[in-house]
């Protein structure tokens, strides 16, 4: 297992070197690929400090996008980008808010994903989940609003240490 | 136009692509990766021109399976897409009726007479949305619109009469549905037309709530409402009933969430939001 893990990602290595994507498209590469785990804390939390940056921010979506339309085969892509994606609404830059709300149907339509892998797991259960989850987030203003301050604060005061 | 990176030229050709393997003989549901591509394309480019010339150009209509799987497509795309499908959908009544009028005497697979209620309650629903314009293909509920129509109680009360006659026409065609399944054999192409019905019905049934809540606060006239209130709760326990035959559908609750009704329909002199 952990042997084959370590060959995907040599080749997903090769790919990014031959496809010429960028650094950011990288990480956003990384952090949605087929490995079991992630995308962790660390990885979610760069990339959303760099949507702020308005390059870095199309380089994203770009990549996003194609992740998100992935074939059911491919279902982690699929779900690590809509896991990337609630993090990004709650700690990254507006545009994604905007960027998602104006392409609102790649979610919604998400609702019904259907993959059942060689075992006979639906594995797309965990997909339809977080794209209705998200599907609400969307279409609630006012929630999003304040769970994105809350958020905002709480990385406030952390940063600034215990209070006095 | 899109905010998305697409490239046009690939989607008009993956397009086509899709429309044929949604609609192909397999008897099957329509695979949703396929689907919802063409749901996608609508909302990329505001068009649906080119779903409607490749569902007419596709040879479906020997077929009653694929004419069958056509059907959902066209429906689900109605649903789901951008609004301006339901406004060309408007030009198609005739291939509507062609799909009613072509499936064949020898439906040995027994989808003849689904075909038929099928066609009957998508030209239904074209009228319903032909002269209410405000409604989406789900008919999501959005507070602006049951306000607008209580301004006017007489075109409330229109409208609530229009819905109740699609949800009526809904709680048919499903029990027809229902009344095809195939004892031995497999179903999960009959099984995949009730869940556009479902969510159907359900956007139906949360504006009839809504709307009817809000006209029984703003009317004294509580006598002139009781015909309607009559039937809401016949609707109620209809609705009730699918939900709980679709929440034993194994293949349909993998899919979606099947709502699941209280006993007792809601009492309409409340409101819930205060």
């Amino acid at each position: 297992m952990a042997m084959s893990n370590m060959s995907k990602s040599v080749v997903r290595t090769g790919k990014n070197y031959l496809k010429g994507f960028t650094g950011t498209q990288i990480k956003v590469r990384d952090a949605t690929s087929n490995d079991p785990w992630g995308p962790s804390g660390t990885q979610m939390n760069e990339l959303a400090q760099l949507s702020f940056n308005q390059n870095d921010f199309i380089e994203m979506m770009e990549i996003m996008d194609k992740r998100l339309n992935d074939k059911g085969k491919n279902w982690r892509h699929v779900f690590k980008t809509l896991t990337l994606l609630d993090y990004l609404l709650h700690a990254g830059s507006e545009n994604v808010v905007i960027y998602f709300r104006d392409n609102i149907y790649i979610i919604k339509t998400l609702k019904e994903f259907q993959y059942v892998d060689d075992f006979g797991k639906d594995q797309g259960a965990n997909v339809r989940q977080k794209a209705k989850d998200i599907t609400n987030l969307l279409q609630d203003e006012a929630r999003l609003r304040e769970e994105r301050r809350s958020r905002a604060h709480m990385r406030d005061r952390l940063s600034d240490g215990p209070p006095p | 136009l899109p905010t998305r990176p697409v490239d046009k030229e690939k989607a008009e050709s993956e397009l086509t692509l899709n429309i044929k393997k949604a609609t192909n003989p397999d008897e099957t549901s329509p695979k949703q990766k396929h689907v919802r591509k063409c749901i996608v394309y609508t909302w990329d480019y505001h068009s649906s021109s080119s779903f409607w010339n490749g569902l007419r150009v596709q040879p479906i209509l020997n077929d009653e399976v694929q004419t069958f799987k056509a059907l959902i497509l066209a429906h689900k795309v109605l649903q789901e897409g951008h609004p301006i499908v339901l406004r060309d959908a408007q030009g198609q009544s005739g291939w509507f009726e062609t799909c009613a009028r072509t499936v064949g005497s020898d439906s040995m697979r027994g989808y003849a007479p689904l075909i038929r209620a099928y066609v009957n309650f998508i030209l239904s629903k074209l009228r319903f949305h032909r002269h209410h314009k405000e409604f989406n293909g789900l008919f999501e509920y959005e507070e602006y619109i049951s306000l607008k129509n209580i301004d006017n109680p007489d075109e409330g009360y229109e409208t609530i009469m229009d819905l109740m006659n699609l949800q009526d026409q809904i709680d048919q065609f499903q029990k027809l549905v229902f009344a095809h399944f195939r004892g031995s054999a497999n179903n999960e192409c009959r099984i995949s037309s009730l869940v556009p019905l479902v969510k159907e019905s359900y956007g139906i049934y949360k504006f009839l709530t809504s709307m009817l809540r809000a006209m029984h606060r703003r009317t004294d006239a509580m006598d002139a409402l009781e015909p309607l209130r009559g039937r809401y709760n016949t609707q109620h326990y209809g609705l009730r009933r699918f939900y709980y035959e679709c929440a034993n559908l194994k293949y349909l609750t993998n899919l979606i969430n099947v709502p699941k009704l209280n006993h007792d329909p809601p009492n309409l002199f409340d409101s819930p939001d205060g």
